[in-house]
Parts: C-alpha cells; structure tokens; sequence
C-alpha cells in the first residue's frame, strides 16, 4: 500500500495504553505534512510511549495510528517504510564504524547501493562526522553517537522522523548543527515530531506544540494559539507549559515552581 | 554518616569489596531474582552436599590407602596432575578476574578521582581474586578432601591451605602476567590476549594430556596414560620436588611448609608490587576505548543487498569482532583437539571412531550455538533500529538463525568431511546431530530471549538459570543420541525422546510458550 499524497503525517485516534496504570489515555492527534510539531510533557507524562506506538515499538491497547495515511496495524511494512525513529538514547553497534552502521540501515531499508553510498558520504560530512568516519563507534561521546543515530535515520529519506529528546546530551555546536539539519528536513517536506525538555527549542523551532499529561493532550496548537488557550498573553512557552501542567492534579510537576525553589535552595544551604 | 578520607583504609576497601563481592556472588546464584541471603546459602549448601556424594563414588575405590604405606609414584603423579589442573583453571579464572579488573570496573573514575590512596584499593582487590579464585575451587574441591578425610585420615585437611596458596599463586602469576602484556604489547591488545590466554589457559593442560595419552595409547583416558609403565619410568624418584605440592596436599609436614611459605611469599611481593604498577595501567586501559580502530569501509559495504543480506553480514562483522566470543570459540576448538587427534591416529584402525567423536562434535556444537545464539538474538545492540525497519519480524529472526548455523556449519564440516572417509554412517549422523543440537540451543535462545547489551555476554546464563539448564539437557541429550546412532543401535531413539520431552518443557515454561 502507497502512502496518500495528501493525508496527514500521522493520524492517531482514541490511542490507549495501560501498564500498571493508563500511560496513554484516549489520546487523538493529528500532524499534518510538512510540519515541525513539538510534543511536550513532564516525565511519564506519556510521550516516548505513543511515539515508541508511533514507531511499531508497543502494540497498542485501542486505537488507531496512520502513517501518511497507512494504517501501522493493517500494514507495518508499508508505514516503517517512510517513518524513521531516533531513541533518546542513540543505539548503534560500539564494533560497527559511521559508515558500516549506514551501510547496514541502507541494507535494512533495501537502499541502491550507489544512491546509499552518495548519501551516506553526504550525511557524514554534513553533521561532521568525516574525522570518525571509519573509527568504531566504541568510543564515541554521546553527542558523536546521536548524530551517528541521526545519520541513520536520515539516510533511506524518510516522510516522518520522530526524535525522542534529540538533543539532550549534546554540546553547543552539535545541537546547533542537529537543528539544522532538522529545520532543513521541514523545509524539503518531512515532517518532524519532536519530544524535548527544552522548552526554548520548542518554541524557537515548532509549528505546532502539543502538551500532554498523564497520556492525555492537554493542549495543542501554535505559541500564540497556546497563549490565547491559556489567557496568558505574552507569556513564554515555559510559563503557559507548567501553567498547563499544574492544573493537573497529583502530577510531581503540578507543586508550584516557587515552593520547589525554595525547597532546594533551603536543601543546598 | 559522612566518610572521611581518613576511612579509606585497607579495612574498610576491604568491607567495601566484600558488600559487592557478595551482592555480586547473590545475583549469579539467583539468577537476578531477590533472594534472601538464608536462601542463596541452603542452594549453596545443597550443591556442596551433592558433590560430595560425587566424591564418595569416585573415591571409595581409591581410599583409605593401606596403613603405613608411602604414597607411590603413580598416586603422585596423579594428586599432581589433579593439582596442576586445578591450577590452570585457577590461573585462567584470576587472568579474567584481572582483565576485568582493568577494563570493566565502573567504579575506577570515581576511586581514582578520589583522595583516597588507590593502591589501597588495589592491593584489596588483588587479594579480593586470589580468595574468589580459592573459594571457586574450593567449592568444586572441598567435597573431595572432606571425603578423603573421611576415608583416610585427616591428615588430607591439609589440603586447604594449600588450595588457598594455590590460589595466590594462580592470581599473582595472573597479575603478573596482565602487567607483563601491558609492558610489551599495550593496553589496548592486553585485553583480547588476556581473555584469549584465559579460555585457552583453562582447557590447554587437560588437553594436553589427553593428546599425549591418544598419541601413545590411543585412549582419551589421562589415568590410563598416568599407570602406564612407559610412563611412570619416565618420571622422576619419589623424593624429587616435583612431587613437593602433590605432597604438601597430602599434609606431609616439610613439603607443606615450604610449599606454603613460597606461595605467602610470592603473593606478597605480587601485591607489593603489583598494586603499585595497577594504577598505571587501569589509567592506560581506560583510555584505550578512545583509541583509533580504523576500518575503511570499503565501497561493496554500500552494494544492494537484501535485508536477509544486510542483517547476515551485520551479524557476521560483530561476532568477527567479539573478543569474548572468539575467545569462547577458540576454547570450544582447542576441546575439539583430542578428538581429531583420536581421529586421525584411527585411520586404518577398525575402532568405531565417529561412536567416540559423535558425542563430543555434537555437544560442542550445542554450546557453541547456544553463545553464539545469544549474540545475535538478545544481544541485539540496536533493537529499535531493527525494530522499525520494513521487515517481518520473521525474516529478523531467520536472518539470524542462519548466521548462527552458517557458523556452526562452518566449524563442523571439515570434522564431517574428514569422518566420511570412515563411515558415510557416521558422517551423516555427525551431521544431523551438529545440526539438531545447535537447533535446540537456537530455539531455546529464540523462546527465552531477553533483549540484553552484548556486553552482558558473561552473564547470558544469569537471566534464566531454567534455559540454561534446559539448553545443557537438549545439548547433552543430542549428543547421547548421536552417539547411539553413530554405533548402529535404534536404542538412539530413547535419548532423541527425551530431547524432544525436554523442548516440549522448554516451550511451555517460556516466555514465549506462556
């Protein structure tokens, strides 16, 4: 089955999971092409598991998810094929290089050998990679590994990449350099979703912001579709997000900001 | 309460490394479940209880030796041999403790970045082998020289102490020689030596022995060799310090003394030593993940291939560069030695051969399957990348099968090949034994699998003590078959039954069979 030119990036209907308690609670989201949407949320808030739902990673309890209108139960195969997922902690081989970890993803993939190679040599150069090309990524620091990661995700052009806190770990120049490579994504037509704690980033880089808690969309929209939803008129995304979030009952993040201030001041004194 | 560095003595990195000691002594033997401490001792007791009912069988022939007679070259030679044994696996156990020690210990960053004096620290943790070394041989051993007691006399209780100096001896030399790798070959090709010299250093003396029994007796019996006459005239009188530890075992007074004396003496200068160059070369080892391993890819990396391609030849490059697994595979090729050599010395002889090798090709199969199963199923590095690529999990799971098999293929077949020139009988069940081994341990792997870092490898076994177990019967009931089989009788279908009842059990205990 082809992905529907038109259809959404990723359509999810009513998704439900439950472990000891529901993770993800009647949960509907639409992201349409093209798009750059952040999904924000305190932790275990239920965000890495609709996403690892998204990927084909969880099987779900109730609902629906489609890929570029592919429905990810009635086809995997078809819905993996343009969907490209990259973990928050980046998972490649310490004894395979850059370059033979790309060449196995291109293999997975079933990538031309030529047309992978060419992007291969592309992705490594473009995210700085060219110095540990052939090095085994072994010894690599975190932010070597995510782009590693990242170079994998990108090198068989996936329609929607999913990154789960692409940027956590990662120095100045390698998050400005992972930024631009995303941006550039957006602005070639793929769609990005996007899970961060940076509340900046988000609001720098997004089209759209989803707020979830407690495996439910609390929020949705532009920044400024936020604030008029929150009535907090020029407000950043930081106050109209632990606005959102406290008004949660029983979550560790609804205590006010103020009072855990002032508790760990006391607590370092 | 807050430590100070005051508190960073001996005694208290000793305390420090019995907590962990013991903690990591509890999960092995529970297989990470949480048990009480009163529990994991019964299992342990249980354990040492049966092996002494091992060692009333197998010495009760031998025991007591009639009053007031001096122990003759024969049994000498044969407390020796056992002792070297011992030794050897001693040896190769503290070399992996001590590779360890340098490459995989988590806490190094922060105790050397602390004020506490780190040689402190060492000299507890090379003690810390030497008494993990004695109390893992101790285990195996203690049960033997409790029944010779018995038996004999108590005179044989000596031979504790001299396990514990043995055990010196085996973690010093250890030492001493990971600090002689690190001098001439560099922290970074210590580690793959180490580990290779510690698989090998194990199985080399036993094998040893049994090619010379093969070679002049054609017997793989190393006692048989041992009460040749041929033998025993070559070996020297019975005064001669070659016999001082098979001696000092026996509780003879001078012999133990010195032999005791020497081993307190050399492990203390090991220690002295040794927990001064440690520092040194852990610094050196940490910093060999850092170092450059170049491997140009070459541009056929990139050329079409199927996704069955690409995952066999992604499974293929990791365990070519597995150090633990060639080490593992080397050691599980040295075992192969004597049989070959029992093969090759019976050319033209009319003796059933493959009924010998059958057994032993087939085990050795197994296990080596089962490893290599491990590897390439839950030790999946990447499992979210595999996980969302346009595969069918089914054609995951076969690409790795046949990467197994292929390699157990390859390992048997010139055995196979060789044997057919014997017995075209023999070959093709050889064959279908390797085959239906590795099978059994692929799918016990397959049922029970647990997604785990490669790096876990040591520890496969911990995660499920049953499919351990379960994967030890398969294996060992395959090989019971071929060897009926190999000599012609349809008994063979008895041992092929119970295997069958065995992956029947497997599959209904599993994960998967749930």
């Amino acid at each position: 089955m082809s992905a529907v030119s038109d259809a959404p990036a990723l359509a999810i209907r009513h998704l439900k999971k439950t472990f000891e308690e529901p993770a993800v609670d009647d949960l509907s989201l639409t992201i349409k092409s093209g798009e750059f949407y952040a999904l924000l949320g305190p932790n275990g808030a239920g965000k890495t598991t609709t996403l690892r739902m998204v990927a084909g990673l969880l099987n779900a309890d109730a609902g629906e998810i489609a890929i570029c209108g592919i429905d990810t139960a009635k086809d995997p195969i078809a819905a993996k094929r343009v969907l490209a997922w990259v973990p928050d902690e980046p998972m490649i081989y310490d004894k395979l290089t850059p370059m033979e970890y790309l060449a196995f993803v291109a293999g997975l993939w079933s990538m031309d050998g030529e047309v992978a190679r060419a992007k291969a040599d592309q992705l490594i150069d473009v995210l700085g990679l060219s110095q540990k090309a052939h090095e085994r990524c072994g010894g690599f620091s975190k932010g070597m590994r995510q782009k590693v990661a990242l170079a994998g995700a990108l090198i068989h052009e996936p329609k929607l990449i999913i990154l789960d806190e692409p940027l956590t770990g990662l120095d100045a120049g390698s998050a400005r350099q992972v930024k631009a490579v995303l941006r550039h994504l957006v602005s070639q037509g793929v769609t990005v979703i996007m899970t961060t704690h940076i509340l900046e980033v988000a609001e720098r880089m997004a089209d759209r912001i989803g707020v979830i808690a407690k495996g439910r969309l609390l929020a949705e929209g532009t920044l400024e579709e936020l604030r008029n939803t929150s009535g907090a008129h020029g407000a950043t995304l930081e106050d109209i997000f632990l606005q959102l979030v406290e008004e949660q009952p029983d979550t560790a993040q609804g205590a006010p900001v103020d009072r855990h201030g002032a508790q760990l001041a006391g607590a370092l004194a | 309460m807050i430590a100070t560095a005051n508190t960073a003595t001996l005694s208290w990195f000793a305390a420090h490394e019995i907590r962990l000691a013991w903690r990591d002594w509890k999960m092995l033997m529970s297989g990470g479940r949480k048990l009480k401490d009163r529990a994991v001792l019964v299992g342990m007791a249980l354990f040492v209880l049966g092996v002494h009912g091992i060692a009333w069988i197998a010495l009760t022939p031998h025991l007591p030796i009639a009053a007031g007679t001096a122990p003759g070259k024969a049994m000498l030679a044969a407390i020796s041999v056992s002792f070297v044994l011992t030794f050897t696996m001693m040896f190769s156990q503290a070399l992996e403790q001590v590779t360890r020690a340098f490459y995989a210990r988590d806490d190094l960053d922060l105790i050397l970045s602390s004020p506490a004096p780190s040689r402190h620290l060492f000299a507890v943790r090379i003690t810390a082998m030497a008494m993990t070394t004695a109390l893992m041989s101790g285990l195996v051993v203690a049960p033997f020289v409790n029944v010779a007691a018995i038996l004999d006399g108590a005179y044989w209780l000596a031979a504790y102490p001299v396990i514990i100096a043995l055990a010196g001896v085996a973690a010093g030399a250890a030492v001493l020689t990971t600090l002689m790798l690190f001098r001439h070959v560099g922290a970074k090709r210590t580690r793959l030596i180490a580990q290779i010299a510690a698989a090998v250093v194990g199985a080399s003396f036993l094998i040893g022995i049994q090619t010379a029994a093969i070679l002049a007796y054609g017997s793989l019996s190393r006692f048989e060799f041992l009460k040749s006459e041929g033998a025993l005239a070559q070996l020297p009188d019975a005064g001669s310090l070659l016999w001082v530890p098979a001696k000092a075992v026996m509780g003879m007074p001078a012999p133990f003394v010195l032999f005791s004396l020497a081993s307190l003496a050399f492990f203390a200068a090991v220690v002295w030593r040794g927990s001064l160059a440690f520092r040194e070369h852990v610094v050196a080892a940490m910093g060999v993940s850092e170092k450059r391993h170049r491997h140009v890819t070459r541009h056929g990396a990139f050329r079409a291939r199927s996704t069955f391609g690409a995952l066999l030849h992604k499974e293929w490059l990791l365990l070519a560069r597995d150090p633990w697994l060639i080490s593992q595979t080397l050691m599980q090729i040295l075992y192969l030695v004597p049989p070959a050599l029992l093969l090759w010395v019976s050319y033209g002889a009319k003796t059933n051969v493959q009924t010998i090798l059958a057994p032993v090709l087939v085990m050795a199969a197994g296990q080596l399957a089962g490893a290599l199963a491990w590897l390439a199923i839950s030790g999946e590095d990447a499992p979210d990348l595999v996980a969302t690529a346009p595969v069918r999990p089914a054609a995951l799971i076969w690409a790795k099968v046949v990467s197994v098999l292929a390699l157990i293929g390859a390992v048997a077949l010139p055995f196979v090949l060789a044997i057919a020139f014997l017995s075209l009988h023999g070959a093709a069940v050889i064959l279908i034994g390797v085959l239906a081994g590795a099978a059994c341990a692929i799918l016990i792997q397959l049922w029970f699998r647990a997604q785990a870092k490669r790096t876990n490898f040591r520890r496969r076994q911990v995660a499920s003590r049953i499919s351990t177990i379960l994967e030890a019967l398969a294996s060992i009931l395959c090989a019971g078959t071929a060897a009926v089989a190999a000599a012609g009788s349809w008994l063979a279908v008895v041992p092929a039954g119970l295997c069958l009842i065995v992956m029947g059990i497997a599959w209904l205990v599993s994960p998967r069979g749930n």
